[in-house]
């Protein structure tokens, strides 16, 4: 990439990315933002990003994560009020009018938001969408050709439904650095697709950092996507950062007992076990309208005294890395987050997994040679090709592979939702199988209270009003729902709130099967645990057997002492899953394993 | 955003929240006159000085002479006929805006949530519906049974529930696809059920933005039917034929075509007011 010495900012992009680069393209200073209805989003941030530096931001929902980087761009939400200073290139963004932060932004930053499939105006051509950023059709052309699109010149008149959701992306990325700017803001960029796709993305976005030299902040729930791209990394909680740092420092040696509980729910692809309950923050965070006046982390933390409570810690030096953290007692626990973390972290030899004998003969599911082809009025898809599975009772399968390899069809066929094409659906013995949606929230009706869905289910029992309700609330209490929810409607709910319903509506009435579209995927790494653990609740107490869709290795193996893997409508692999993990036969498998971020191999 | 939509709100909001608070003053105005309009027109017998066919003195009375708005062309009481007319109006609009809301309710629903053939079927004949020229008809109707309020109304209630059932139909087909219907259908729910209690609700503003706005037009086109003699036949009360015929006397007494050319603009403007009130309130989620 040629740099124009009359540009301006070609200094800044001809900086190569080294750690020591010392020119910050962004600044933050003690920001604060609040938003109408009470919610105080920001709450005292500091950092800085460097030329060429890429900045993870991790953290839960509702940390602030996504409020930070549109402030920094001065795109927060209309009424917002700000506090400190938010420079983006010699421009202060929280003071300055709309049409100097245009500028600002035009100059300056770009940025990709995490649904490559919305963020792009599907009426207009590719080319002259990346067109609105780069000047001219050579610089749209070079831009295209920089994220790796193929045959640019030739697709530059194509529309967005005509690319698939990879290369979507990539138009979004192009168009965040055709003009060269010094940062870019990625929003979950890779969240939204699967682990391949995941990974190509992110060796793109480190290439185009070597290339261009361009800053970034990257936002993510996903602990081992920031240590595998970020330079360094900021862990945010309740709206103030917690621990700052180089991810190895601070992933090995967390000070901070958040980030050290954050990276013990996370699921390894090695150690552990399928059977007891793997560890979660315990608690949802704080509500943002009404902080408690001390640590905002001090109600779930398992090492809280009465000091925790006494002010806001500020961010200083940690005593176990060369970077800032916020908890007065690092220095106090620092031996026993060293033992937890090590124990996360742990490259333990895998165990002698002791998969529940499946009793011969009975299966809560069996699928022979199901075929399945969707056809329109233009032209006919084969989803589903040959598949032979089973799924013993009370047993686990895992079914993985990247999208659109037809998992999702057939748990839609498994449930019944979807006619096989050919082939045969044979249930075991047992109610109706239910199933777990990706999207909970969407599985249930918006005009519908928690107590209504519930009773709609139990209803086909036959039970008198009494007995049914205290089925409900047996059921929620089960899940760790408290009463009250049992009146609200959805929207009313947080998302672990909407997962936790979502299941007891599954298992009210104890199905012999539960079929999970990718139950965890939209959940940060505490609250996937936490279904998780409820999962495995349920098949050591109900007996359920699990048929689990999920392109996430760690989760399946977490859920499912059995695999199967598929690729273009087949099965190509399947075993045990931890035989298969360890010693994949099959190219996809590899592949699969491969795409997966692991701290452990980005430090090796 | 944050991971997915987690945080999203649902795809729509019941009646229920929708709060007269939220509206503009001119929405609000127009709120208030229909329901204004509606309990007067409930209570004409009650209120109305004297009944629609009586005589109550000499012809073309000035409001001067006679209270109010004087007499008519046969000595009835202008004020009362106007009651009447408004009564007859305002319920006629109401029973067409149901009546079609009905059917188009229950063809639509049908057709989305049962899809294939059924929903090819209805929808060609609801097409078919909305290519009927709406007058048309209801000359064709009065010609073939002979000129009556019902009979004006079957004619307009047949060529406009079609437009409840497209509306009705498109957002049941969004509802459909919506995990949560396959989640209710996994849960055991019985099929009319499912179309009540996990389909119907989201269309249910769609329909109710539609039929408020609709209600001052259907007010106008009643009107204009009974002005072209397409309604109940004199000497009933309606807005539109006693227009008509006043029309002769607009210049020597002009009050008497113009009170209910005016009363028909009043109904028109206050539906039309408080159906756009509603609109915005439902079509913000």
């Amino acid at each position: 990439m040629q740099t124009d010495a009359n540009d301006p900012r070609s200094v800044t992009a001809a900086e190569p990315a080294t750690e020591g680069a010392s020119r910050p393209v962004a600044t933050v200073r003690g920001l604060h933002l609040r938003l109408p209805g009470g919610v105080h989003a920001l709450r005292g941030v500091d950092l800085e990003i460097e030329a060429g530096e890429i900045v993870g931001l991790v953290g839960e929902s509702g940390s602030g994560k996504t409020m930070l980087g549109l402030s920094l761009l001065g795109l927060a939400p209309a009424g917002a009020r700000f506090e400190g200073e938010a420079w983006l290139a010699g421009t202060e963004m929280t003071a300055a009018d709309s049409e100097a932060r245009r500028l600002a932004r035009r100059e300056h930053a770009g940025a990709v938001f995490q649904d490559p499939m919305t963020s792009l105006n599907p009426t207009m051509k590719i080319g002259t969408q990346v067109g609105e950023a780069a000047a001219s059709r050579e610089a749209v052309v070079e831009a295209l050709e920089q994220v790796g699109f193929p045959e640019p010149e030739r697709r530059l008149g194509q529309y967005p439904h005509e690319l698939s959701g990879g290369l979507r992306q990539r138009v979004m990325i192009a168009m965040a650095i055709a003009r060269r700017p010094a940062l870019v803001l990625l929003d979950e960029p890779t969240t939204a697709l699967d682990v391949t796709l995941q990974r190509t993305t992110l060796k793109l976005l480190r290439g185009l950092r070597d290339e261009l030299g361009v800053a970034m902040l990257f936002i993510t729930h996903d602990l081992a996507v920031a240590a595998e791209i970020a330079d360094r990394v900021a862990v945010l909680y309740a709206g103030r950062v917690a621990e700052l740092g180089v991810p190895s420092a601070v992933f090995r040696h967390p000070s901070h007992p958040y980030t050290a509980g954050l990276l013990a729910s996370r699921l390894a692809l090695a150690g552990g076990d399928r059977d007891g309950e793997l560890a979660t923050l315990g608690g949802e965070p704080p509500d943002p309208r009404r902080l408690p006046p001390g640590c905002p982390f001090e109600p779930r933390c398992p090492f809280s005294r009465e000091v925790c409570s006494l002010g806001l810690p500020a961010l200083v030096p940690s005593p176990r890395h060369p970077g800032l953290d916020a908890c007065v007692r690092a220095a106090e626990i620092a031996p026993e987050l060293e033992a937890g973390a090590a124990r996360a972290l742990a490259l333990a030899p895998p165990p002698v997994s002791s998969a529940p004998e499946p009793a011969p003969g009975v299966a809560a599911l069996e699928l022979r040679h199901v075929e399945k082809t969707f056809r329109s009025r233009r032209h006919e898809q084969r989803a589903v090709s040959d598949v032979s599975l089973t799924v013993p009772e009370g047993g686990a399968l895992a079914l993985v592979g990247e999208s659109g390899c037809g998992k999702t069809t057939i748990l839609r066929i498994a449930v019944a939702l979807e006619r096989a094409g050919g082939g045969a659906v044979e249930l075991g013995p047992g109610g109706r199988p239910q199933m777990v949606f990706q999207d909970a929230g969407s599985s249930l009706t918006p005009w519908m209270t928690v107590r209504q869905l519930l009773d709609e289910r139990v209803r086909t029992e036959g039970l008198g009003a009494a007995e049914r309700s205290r089925r409900i609330d047996e059921t929620l209490a089960w899940v760790g729902l408290s009463q009250e929810v049992a009146t609200m409607r959805p929207s009313r709910l947080s998302g672990g709130q909407r997962q936790r319903v979502a299941l007891a509506r599954a298992v009210i009435v104890p199905p012999a099967l539960l079929a999970c579209d990718e139950p965890t995927s939209a959940l940060d790494v505490s609250l996937a645990a936490v279904v998780i653990n409820l999962l495995r609740r349920l098949r050591r107490e109900l007996g359920v057997a699990l048929l689990f869709v999920t392109h996430d290795l760690a989760v399946a193996r977490a859920v499912a002492e059995e695999i199967a893997v598929m690729s273009a409508g087949r099965i190509v692999e399947r075993g045990e899953t931890d035989r298969v993990l360890r010693e994949p036969q099959s190219e996809e498998t590899r592949r699969l394993l491969e795409a997966v971020p692991s701290m452990e191999r980005t430090w090796r | 955003m944050e991971p997915v939509a987690l945080g999203q709100e649902p795809v729509t909001l019941s009646v229920r929240r929708a709060v007269l608070s939220a509206l503009g003053p001119m929405e609000r105005v127009g709120v208030a006159l229909v329901l204004l309009i509606t309990v007067v027109a409930a209570l004409v017998p009650l209120i109305a000085p004297h009944g629609p066919y009586e005589t109550v003195g000499l012809a073309y009375q000035s409001p001067a002479q006679h209270p109010l708005l004087g007499t008519d062309e046969v000595g009835r009481d202008l004020f009362s006929r106007l009651l009447y007319g408004l009564r007859s109006s305002w319920f006629s609009a109401l029973v067409v805006v149901s009546a079609g809301a009905v059917i188009g309710l229950a063809i639509g629903l049908l057709a989305g949530v049962r899809g294939g053939w059924v929903d090819t079927v209805l929808m060609r004949i609801t097409d078919a519906g909305l290519a009927l020229p709406g007058p048309i008809i209801a000359i064709a109707v009065a010609v073939a049974l002979g000129p009556s309020l019902i009979h004006t109304l079957i004619a307009v209630t047949v060529v406009w529930w079609p437009w409840y059932a497209r509306i009705v139909r498109g957002e049941t087909r969004a509802i459909v696809v919506r995990p949560h219907f396959d989640a209710a259908r996994l849960a055991g729910v019985g099929r009319f059920r499912l179309a009540f209690r996990h389909v119907l609700p989201g269309a249910l503003p769609a329909v109710v933005i539609a039929a408020s706005v609709d209600l001052g037009y259907l007010v106008l086109t009643l009107a204009g039917l009974s002005f072209l003699g397409l309604g109940a036949p004199p000497p009933a009360p309606e807005l539109g034929a006693m227009a008509y015929q006043g029309l002769d006397s607009l210049f020597s007494f002009p009050w008497i075509p113009l009170a209910p050319a005016f009363a028909v603009f009043v109904l028109a403007a206050a539906a039309n007011m408080a159906g756009d009130g509603l609109r915005d309130l439902l079509e913000d989620v």
